[in-house]
């Protein structure tokens, strides 16, 4: 995608070591320093100051971006189709309602593969309810103080109800992100009965009231919702003050951070130390010059297809597969990706079966879904890799 | 003592039950690492209509917060379904749901 002009390199090699000197007088303000309090900082605290006072932790970048398409000003219309996240008091929340009981079948449906019953937490994904909810004697989580050390056999384990700081962002995040392979194909109340379930099976109350089956959320109660982990974040970054709360909390590193302490003796010194040499950091030999093909500025959607006839595979597939099997973001070889069904089939079609059968890796048996017998799996795993053929 | 969460659907005759008990689990050795109390679930009945449904002896092999699942015929919508919990102290804990 990149095109590296070698010729233009070499000559810019030479080019640039003979300029490095005059250079190095222009650039004055690159050269990094540290934070203010040098004594202590370790060789992370290496700062890069760009223009107004301000730094980075990175280096600035000076490359060309000659070619490169940066976009145009997002209009009012854009902003307000980006701009719908809920605020921890509940601004931004839609209306809507629903029941912990109708959240319990939508999540047994669409959630309960990955996440586990009642929120347990599955193979390699998220857990959302369990875990301790009790606090030492400073108002700490005590599952998020274990240490993840030889010897410890409890992890700290981060739940909605152990680690989460606002329950609002369990609405915009289900709205927005979930589930995994269809996001945003639930309705706001679909989302609201959802989140009312999670919450229920954290054994969180909301007023003081108990959420069973019964229990209606909407976007008020949603707002009252105090999660047990609601101060346990630093630096405070809600309200108005936010921006300057964070300067504050940064401006003294040492205290609110710690800077560390050196902890050998006699090591190549990395620069930067003293305020006048230059760190070593690797530089970008080869600078970018032309990107090749263009960026597109196209927006046309992909061309419709006819809409043909369904068949009974296909709905199975939609109905039990298609969760995972419609992306490959989820490690399951996405229908439709030939390469990757190719190497699946170097296995032979009788194991590809007793894969799809009895489960493999993230795969439960059978897509999780028992009811279907082992001449349905065949039929799907016979339409994926039709599928998935090349045309 | 153990909370737990019960599900109990009736669907063609069949109710499909599943059930999580929050306990540690720890027997003697993991508490012991862990600095904890030994508190396991010792055993698990339950029953529907007074008559026993599910029952078994459990003890530090099973998972933290166990599940269960199973299914069982002879019960109607309404219906309700208790279980009866045991730990290694002797203590009892039971749980209602009604069947849907």
């Amino acid at each position: 995608m990149f095109k590296l002009d070698r010729k233009l390199i070499t000559i810019g090699m030479t080019l640039a070591m003979s300029s490095t000197f005059a250079l190095a007088a222009a650039s004055a303000q690159c050269i990094p320093g540290v934070y203010e309090s040098k004594p202590g900082a370790i060789d992370g605290g290496v700062t890069y100051p760009r223009k107004n006072g301000i730094y980075t932790a990175y280096r600035y970048n000076t490359q060309s971006t000659k070619g490169v398409w940066f976009g145009r000003a997002a209009t009012a219309n854009e902003i307000k189709a980006w701009d719908v996240d809920a605020l921890p008091d509940g601004t931004g929340l839609p209306e809507g309602e629903g029941s912990v009981e109708l959240g319990d079948e939508l999540y047994e449906a669409q959630c309960a593969v990955c996440h586990g019953e009642f929120g347990g937490g599955g193979k390699g994904y998220p857990q959302l309810a369990g875990g301790n909810q009790d606090k030492d004697e400073n108002g700490i989580v005590k599952t998020l103080k274990n240490q993840r050390q030889y010897g410890n056999t409890d992890a700290p384990k981060r739940t909605v109800g152990t680690y989460w700081p606002v329950a609002t962002t369990l609405f915009t995040y289900i709205r927005d992100a979930m589930p995994y392979a269809h996001p945003k194909s639930l309705t706001n109340d679909e989302v609201y009965a959802i989140t009312a379930y999670i919450l229920a099976q954290n054994e969180l109350e909301i007023d003081g009231e108990e959420l069973d089956d019964e229990y209606v959320l909407n976007a008020e109660k949603l707002a009252k919702v105090v999660l047990p982990n609601r101060d346990g974040f630093y630096p405070n970054i809600d309200g108005p003050k936010a921006q300057e709360n964070i300067r504050a909390f940064f401006a003294d590193r040492a205290k609110n951070i710690g800077m560390g302490t050196r902890c050998m003796k006699d090591c190549k010194d990395p620069g930067g130390q003293d305020g006048k040499t230059e760190a070593t950091v690797v530089k970008i030999k080869y600078e970018m010059k032309d990107v090749v093909p263009p960026y597109a500025y196209a927006k046309d959607l992909p061309p419709e297809t006819e809409g043909g006839s369904v068949s009974k595979a296909e709905k199975m597939y939609d109905a039990s597969c298609k969760l995972c099997h419609a992306t490959d973001t989820m490690g399951a070889p996405a229908v439709g990706d030939t390469n990757t069904w190719e190497s699946v089939m170097k296995k032979g079609m009788d194991t590809v079966l007793v894969n799809a059968i009895k489960g493999t890796g993230g795969m439960p048996p059978k897509g999780g879904n028992m009811d279907l017998s082992d001449a349905d799996i065949k039929e799907i795993v016979e339409f994926m890799i039709n599928s998935s053929k090349k045309h | 003592m153990a909370k737990m969460k019960i599900k109990a659907k009736e669907k063609n005759g069949v109710v499909k039950v599943k059930a999580m008990f929050r306990s540690l689990m720890a027997d003697k050795e993991e508490a012991e690492k862990k600095k904890i109390k030994a508190e396991y679930i010792t055993h698990i009945l339950g029953k529907a209509n007074g008559k026993v449904v599910f029952e078994a002896t459990t003890s530090g092999f099973m998972s933290e917060n166990p599940l269960i699942k199973f299914s069982f015929t002879g019960a109607k919508k309404g219906d309700e379904l208790e279980f009866v919990l045991t730990d290694n102290h002797g203590k009892t804990k039971t749980g209602k749901k009604k069947i849907k």
